[in-house]
Parts: C-alpha cells; sequence; structure tokens
C-alpha cells in the first residue's frame, strides 16, 4: 500500500482573541496558507477530499458542516465533517489515502473560541444528565478529582505537575503561533490559586483562537509537490467508557490504546527510543505527565521524575511539547490535535525556528477531547519514509 | 476590517445568537429501578455482570466489559469509601464560592464504580475516608441524583 506524507500546513493564530476576522476568514487565511506551503496546489481541482473537524455547540451553529465549503475551495467537491479533534480528521485523511482511491486529501480545524460566550455551559453539558449535571458546579472539578487520585496512585508532586507549566510557558515565547508564552516560576505556578485542590490555576491551559489546514497525499502526489513531505506512519484511537464513575482514573487507558494502534502500524517497539520528541496533550499540567505514560514514554508514575530532571525540557533527552503545548501556545479546543501535529511537521522539516531541536527523524503527536471525555488519537510521523 | 484597534470585544460589529435547546432526558429502565430505590427505599443499587462477576454502579442494562445483558440488582449500601475528591473554590462563571465545595468519587464495597457526589458536614477530607449517604426528606424527593443530599463522614 502507498505511503501517506502531510506535504502543506497553514496555519492562523493562535492567539486570545481574534476579532477582526470571522471563523469562516480565520479558515480561509490558513487553508491560502496550506495551500501554499503543499507546492502552490488548486483547492478546485488538485483535492479530492475536504474533511473539516467541529463540533456543532463549539461553533453556535446546528449542523455546522453545512457553512465550511466555500472558504475552503470545497463547494461542490466532495467534503464532510467528523465531529471531533482534528487528530481524528487526519486519521480519515490517511485511511481515504490509503485505500488507494484518493490522492490528495484536505483537513481542517479550528477554534472561535474568543466567539464562545458561555463556554463553561457547553462543557457542562458534555457531563451525563442524570448522573453527573445535577449536582451542579464548575465541569472542570472533574479534572481536580482526577488530578488527586493520579498523584495518590503515582506518587507524582505538585512541584513535578507545575514544573510542567513553567516548561511549556517558556517554550511558547519562542513559538509565533503560541498565545500565552510567559517566564513563570514553579512558586508562582505553586502560588496560583487553588481552583479544584490540587488543580492550580495556572496549571489549567486557557482557550485561544486559531485554524490549522493541513493537506495530505498519496506517495506518487506527495513528492511532485514537496520536497519536504512528512511521512505519517501510523495513526490510532481509542474512547473509554464514558461512565466518570467506572472509568480508569489515573492511567489514561484511551490513550495507550491509541498509543498501541498506532506504534504498531509504525514499528515502533521502545518509543523512547525510536522517537525523537513529542508533543502531548496539555490541556491540564498533570495530563501530560499522565499521557506520558500511556504513550509509554515511561514507566507509570515516572513521568514526573522525568520532568523535573529537565528530560524533556527542550534541550532535553526527550522534548515534551517544545510548541508551548496547550498551556502555552492556547487551548485550540477540536483544532488541538492539528496544533500537536502541526509542531511534529514544523520539527522534522527543521522550519521550527530557535525552538528547533536538533537531528529529528521522528515525532509523536497525541490530543485528547478534553473534560469530561476519555477519548485520544496518536499519530508517528517522520521525515524519512 | 477596522484599521483601528479595537480594545472592546463587543466594540467589533457583532451579533449576539442564543441557542434555546432544553431536553427532557429519560432514565431508562436501569435509571428508572435506581433512582425508585434511593427515593422510595434510601437504598444504592448496582447490577451485576454473570459472566464478568462485577457488580457496576450506578447501574445499566448492559455490561462494559463483555456486553453481556445485565439483570441481577445487588444493594451495595449506603456507606462507601472516598477514592478520590476535590475542593472547588470556584463556581460555573468563575465566581469565588463562598463556601469551598468538596465533591467525591464514593466507590462501595465489592463493586465497580461508584457515585460522584458532595461531602458535606465536614471540612476535612481525604482518600480513603469511610462516608455514609444522607438522603433528603421523604417530601423533598424526586428521583433525581440530588435526592442524596450529600455524602457526609461514617464513623
Ligand atoms: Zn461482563
Amino acid at each position: 500500500m502507498c505511503e501517506v506524507a502531510i506535504v502543506g500546513v497553514g496555519c492562523v493564530g493562535f492567539r486570545p482573541i481574534t476579532l477582526e476576522l470571522s471563523y469562516k476568514e480565520l479558515m480561509f487565511e490558513a487553508a491560502v496558507k496550506a495551500y501554499e506551503d503543499a507546492g502552490g496546489i488548486d483547492p478546485r481541482k488538485d483535492v479530492d477530499v475536504f474533511v473539516t473537524c467541529a463540533e456543532d455547540y463549539l461553533e453556535g451553529f446546528s449542523i455546522f458542516d453545512e457553512f465550511v465549503p466555500d472558504q475552503l475551495g470545497a463547494a461542490l467537491r466532495h467534503l464532510f465533517t467528523v465531529s471531533g479533534d482534528g487528530m481524528l480528521g487526519l486519521a480519515t485523511a490517511y485511511m481515504l489515502i490509503k485505500t488507494g482511491h484518493f490522492d490528495t486529501v484536505v483537513v481542517e480545524a479550528h477554534s472561535k473560541a474568543s466567539d464562545i460566550l458561555t463556554y463553561m455551559d457547553i462543557v457542562n453539558f458534555g457531563l451525563d444528565p442524570i448522573f453527573n449535571r445535577p449536582l451542579g458546579g464548575h465541569p472542570y472539578y472533574i479534572a481536580g478529582l482526577e488530578m488527586n487520585r493520579y498523584l495518590h496512585d503515582t506518587c507524582t508532586t505538585e512541584e513535578q505537575c507545575a514544573q510542567v507549566v513553567v516548561k511549556n510557558k517558556k517554550n511558547a515565547i519562542a513559538n509565533p503561533y503560541a498565545a500565552y508564552g510567559a517566564d513563570v516560576t514553579l512558586d508562582q505556578v505553586l502560588c496560583s490559586k487553588t481552583l479544584f485542590h490540587p488543580l492550580k490555576k495556572l496549571e489549567i491551559s486557557t482557550p485561544a483562537d486559531g485554524c490549522i489546514v493541513m493537506v495530505l497525499a498519496s506517495e506518487k502526489v506527495a513528492e511532485k509537490l514537496t520536497d519536504k513531505p512528512v511521512w505519517v506512519k501510523g495513526v490510532g484511537w481509542c474512547t473509554e467508557t464514558p461512565s466518570l464513575e467506572t472509568r480508569d482514573w489515573t492511567r489514561a487507558i484511551y490513550t495507550r490504546l491509541a498509543a498501541e494502534m498506532a506504534y504498531k502500524t509504525a514499528g515502533i517497539a521502545n518509543p523512547w527510543r525510536d522517537i525523537d520528541f513529542a508533543e502531548i496533550h496539555d490541556m491540564f499540567a498533570y495530563k501530560e505527565l499522565q499521557h506520558m505514560e500511556a504513550l509509554k514514554l515511561c514507566d507509570y508514575g515516572e513521568a514526573g521524575k522525568l520532568t523535573e530532571e529537565g528530560l524533556t525540557a527542550l534541550e532535553g533527552e526527550f522534548p515534551v511539547n517544545a510548541s508551548g503545548g496547550l498551556l502555552g501556545m492556547g487551548f485550540g479546543l477540536e483544532a488541538s490535535g492539528l496544533q500537536k501535529v502541526l509542531e511534529v511537521v514544523l520539527q522534522l522539516r527543521g522550519e521550527a525556528g530557535s525552538r528547533q531541536i536538533e537531528d529529528v527523524e521522528a515525532g509523536l503527536a497525541h490530543t485528547w477531547r478534553g473534560i469530561p471525555t476519555a477519548t485520544g488519537a496518536v499519530a508517528v510521523l517522520s521525515n524519512v519514509k | 476590517m477596522s484599521l483601528e484597534k479595537i480594545t472592546n470585544p463587543f466594540d467589533a460589529r457583532h451579533w449576539i445568537g442564543h441557542m434555546e435547546a432544553e431536553y427532557r432526558y429519560t432514565l431508562g429502565i436501569a435509571g428508572e429501578r435506581f433512582f425508585k430505590e434511593i427515593k422510595e427505599n434510601e437504598r444504592i443499587m448496582g447490577v451485576k455482570c454473570p459472566k464478568c462477576e462485577v457488580v457496576f454502579v450506578p447501574p445499566r442494562l448492559y455490561c462494559e466489559k463483555c456486553f453481556a445483558k445485565l439483570e441481577e440488582w445487588v444493594d451495595v449500601g449506603k456507606r462507601g469509601e472516598v477514592y478520590t475528591y476535590t475542593i472547588a473554590t470556584i463556581d460555573i462563571d468563575g465566581k469565588r464560592l463562598e463556601k469551598p465545595q468538596i465533591y467525591a468519587l464514593i466507590k462501595f464495597d465489592g463493586a465497580c464504580g461508584g457515585l460522584i457526589h458532595r461531602i458535606g458536614e465536614t471540612e476535612k477530607v481525604y482518600i480513603g475516608m469511610k462516608v455514609e449517604a444522607v438522603f433528603k426528606p421523604p417530601s423533598e424527593r424526586k428521583a433525581s441524583i440530588n435526592d442524596i443530599a450529600y455524602f457526609k463522614p461514617a464513623e
């Protein structure tokens, strides 16, 4: 079967607020950049399928998918929407090309978080209406519940979680696509308000606006469009039970199984050794650590220590979230997965500017759909076919 | 596009939309039984999988592990243990709560799962703490998860 490559990327954002652009214009700008980056393709004739990723409630539309063709050059073309994270769209594009029926597929995901005036009510509407929602309260208390048990079972410390924030926000300073880069100290994180014990204010990512468009192509088309293809070596995804009461609270099994699926296709036996760096979903600081363990980058309960020792810093042995992560870039809602993929692509092309990691061949992108979900996805990418 | 810097988000031309969406969620067979037992008998019930020998709380008609149909109801008792807890200091609008709210996942002996609920009558809480359900007076019960007012420390 043919190999699949990412041949073009376009990103607008991420910024705390985007007043001057509508969501359609945001998508148009990112699409123009991506098509240009993919050797100047014309979406009106060079793209076989378009995949957009959006959740109606986050868009403020019923049937949002009807509103996406024009600004991507996809009117009267072959388009559909995946109601989920952008990485599920990437996985779909990968599969479409693998069938041999399609050569060029475009994936889009965006966040216009600043347009959502009652975001937390939407998150709250994701809770079980019978058993959980009637209890009321801010839905992020679920992250507090999870973090507390994760620390308890793994002996990970609050300082180790706070270190994730220090690292990621610092990395974000060097990323022009990041909204919330900052030089914060461990003390500043630890002394920020405890909102959902033991989860602190600075450990919670803040939403941001942005859009990412990617062009994927089959081997034969990819090599015509770019001399820097980034090959998709494996993708995986998984969802655990929605029942908060019966799911696993410390091991992020959805991520473990998604990773195993991607590693199998990519032929990864030892991720820490076979992969050079990772972009991992860090909507909350502790999730980066929990996800590192689920991704088999280290043993259960070891991620905090590795972080504290600096192994996951930009200059460390295995950089995690060189982009600044969601804590530094801003939480791009359904674009989160593509934020992760974007950084891996830029690093593998050697285009990450002052945050470029030396001598990289393979990178890992991971996403999670946030509170209260237990859905994750993983992609393994490489600049070597 | 405006050439002047906009400093107040509401100065950008916009239209406010409001999504009117109300739903009625039926409890289903398992939910009906579960909340009837709470409302009428102050009993917390689980349902047992004959194949996995696991008792699920909250109850459901199908096993998430083996997909079997579940029919054997089991009383798991009013007492449980705090599996994890958190203390919320803000409400859903981000406003500071006058009194922080403790939430916990309470697990019951021999059961898989448990109930997420509030902890009351104490400011002290820890993982492993034994707690007991406090039911609202019968006249105030509505066959809802809030028929349990909260869980309190059990001796
Ligand atoms: Zn079973």
